[in-house]
């Protein structure tokens, strides 16, 4: 065992009762032979994470979950969410949320962007705990082996939106449904409402592109603010027994299909926060 | 496959190859080609199925004398060419006479052989593009890598397989590229064998790629299955180790250090300077930073080759063969 495994291991233990730490073994992934699959992922590691992430799943963000049945069992699917925030937390409260609501659970293998691969530690990191590099291939790889795919189609503009746009969808890119088609995979719109407040961004230096990152985001606090978090599941839209799988081809298709998860997504935010006792409640 | 041209016979991979060849009852005779004069260990070498030819691939004549000569004699109809010059740090005409000029005479003297009907080149995945804005999981089209910095290593390997590629479905005869990974095994143009030949292995600061690895015998089995194959194309060979470059050097019982990114290049131009290593920095460094793992899905479906020989790590430690099911750690642990 490597020096790594016993640290995530010991993180696990220290952090993580045991009864969770055992339903977590329980996650299925491919292993490739040595412990990791072939994207990297690593269970260890990936448990570890969790246990960090408890505190700020359960105590800080305070997290309410709202429609976790619509999320698929088995099977390929894709997740399509609102995308906010300067470090993109809310990919961990849903990651962290889909983890707790499903039994045996699933693990959303978040796709993120070109840029985190090319940051030391960031990287590797993000690799273990199954986040993957977002191309197409990988995107392609994740739903031929029935995984589970967390895509945030806003991209990069999503955490990168001001104060004043929030809860605005910015442009929703269509290569999700794209594939969604193509692998005839639902798609299962998801709203995170509380992270677009958590930690508002007042600037950001646009020459600053350190690492491939697009920009330099200046935000108005130190940390991410305790703001309450809902996420939201809609019913999964089984686009591909709508659209033909050469659909996948087709810009129109492609553009319809998007702005339907485009809306349901939006229809989540507009409940979510008219549901919502407060900010901070 | 009545009879098999083998180019590299007299290496550690021409010399598993001829094994296989050998116990396969449908494989009635092999012509070895190889540079050295007497071939002693050669398997099967003076038995009446392999006949031993030295030949100088590099010069056009030797080929045509080879091929018009003996593979015609012979009836042969199978190339299997695995000769390409094994070191990194040579370089110059000679190299590429052998790595690129070779093949290009080998298959267009094979498209107006009387018997040949199969041409099967032995390439190399290292002549995919490995970048962060690509798949982890490298497919036959995935891009390859036309940096203009590429060490005439990259370049002649990728030279090659272009060239074979670029006939097929116009050659008359069936042709078939096999991009392996890379072998962790002595004497087989390994870059990381020499890398973990010393006790220190240094690496990135901050990345630990994903690499994939594989065995001379998962080499042998893909080519004796594209041998016995009606296919044309490009399939990729992954083997049966996927793991983090720090899990290589753990595996093998090295101790790894990461050092900073810059300071790597310095290191180890140092070691090659000094010690005559073949390891270079260069030619790797893509790949200490970015994971890269073959997909071998169409070798799968259209040859059937499925890797099932990891490799036997120093460490004690061997890959669990994968499944096509996905596991649990607990199943795993049961």
């Amino acid at each position: 065992m490597t020096a790594a495994s016993r640290l995530a291991r010991s993180v696990s233990t220290a952090l993580l009762p045991r009864q969770e730490r055992e339903r977590l073994a329980h996650l299925r992934f491919h292993d490739a032979g040595h412990g990791y699959d072939l994207l990297g992922l690593e269970l260890d590691a990936l448990i570890a994470a969790v246990a960090a992430s408890s505190f700020l799943y359960e105590r800080y963000f305070r997290v309410s979950s709202h429609g976790a049945e619509h999320i698929p069992a088995e099977g390929a699917a894709v997740l399509a969410c609102n995308h906010s925030g300067l470090l993109a937390l809310d990919g961990v409260v849903v990651v962290m949320d889909v983890l707790r609501h499903t039994n045996p659970p699933r693990l959303p293998r978040a796709v993120g962007d070109l840029f985190l691969q090319l940051l030391p530690w960031v990287g590797a990191m993000f690799a273990r705990v199954g986040v993957v590099s977002g191309t197409r291939g990988n995107f392609r790889h994740l739903l031929e082996s029935g995984e589970l795919a967390l895509v945030f189609p806003e991209g990069t503009p999503g955490i990168g939106k001001g104060y004043k746009k929030r809860y605005q969808l910015q442009e929703w890119r269509v290569g999700h449904v794209e594939l969604a088609l193509r692998q005839r995979a639902p798609v299962v719109p998801v709203a995170v409402i509380g992270a677009e407040e958590s930690w508002p961004q007042i600037a950001r230096i646009d020459g600053v592109r350190a690492f491939g990152a697009p920009y330099l985001p200046i935000p108005a606090t130190p940390f991410p603010l305790p703001t309450h978090h809902h996420v939201y599941y809609g019913q999964p839209l089984y686009l591909h027994e709508r659209y033909p799988p050469d659909g996948a081809d087709d810009p129109e298709v492609t553009d319809a299909a998007a702005a339907e998860v485009k809306a349901a997504v939006a229809a989540l935010i507009e409940r979510g926060l008219a549901e919502r006792p407060g900010v901070f409640r | 496959m009545s009879g098999v041209l083998v180019t590299g016979a007299t290496t550690p991979i021409g010399h598993a190859l001829m094994r296989a060849l050998l116990d396969d009852p449908d494989c009635e005779r092999v012509l070895a080609v190889g540079a050295e004069a007497e071939p002693a260990t050669l398997p099967g070498y003076g038995s009446g199925r392999v006949v031993y030819e030295r030949a100088d691939l590099t010069r056009p004549r030797e080929v045509r004398r080879l091929l018009f000569g003996p593979a015609r004699a012979l009836g042969i109809e199978s190339v299997l060419h695995t000769a390409l010059h094994r070191s990194a740090i040579d370089e110059g005409g000679r190299v590429r006479a052998l790595n690129v000029e070779s093949t290009r005479e080998l298959l267009h003297l094979a498209e107006r052989h009387p018997t040949l009907r199969r041409f099967v080149l032995r390439s190399y995945g290292d002549v995919y593009q490995i970048d962060p804005g690509r798949p982890v999981l490298i497919s036959e089209e995935h891009p390859l890598d036309f940096s203009s910095g590429a060490p005439q290593f990259v370049r002649d390997r990728r030279e090659a397989d272009i060239t074979v590629c670029t006939r097929m479905g116009l050659s008359p005869m069936r042709i078939i590229v096999l991009r392996c990974a890379e072998i962790l095994a002595p004497a087989s143009g390994s870059q990381l064998y020499d890398y973990l030949s010393a006790p220190v292995c240094f690496r990135p600061l901050g990345f630990n790629p994903m690499l994939d690895l594989m065995t001379i015998e998962d080499a042998v089995d893909a080519m004796r299955l594209a041998l016995g194959s009606d296919a044309n194309g490009v399939f990729n060979v992954p083997g049966a180790d996927t793991l983090p470059l720090s899990e290589v050097v753990r595996e093998w019982g090295r101790r790894g250090l990461a050092v900073p990114g810059p300071l790597l290049a310095p290191l180890y131009r140092f070691r090659t300077s000094t010690l005559g290593m073949e390891f270079r920095y260069d030619l790797n460094h893509r790949r200490f930073h970015f994971s890269a793992v073959l997909d071998g899905t169409r070798a799968r479906e259209v040859l059937g080759y499925v890797p099932s020989h990891p490799i036997a790590w120093p460490s004690g430690g061997a890959a669990v063969l994968e499944r096509a099911e996905p596991r649990s750690k607990a199943e795993a642990t049961k």
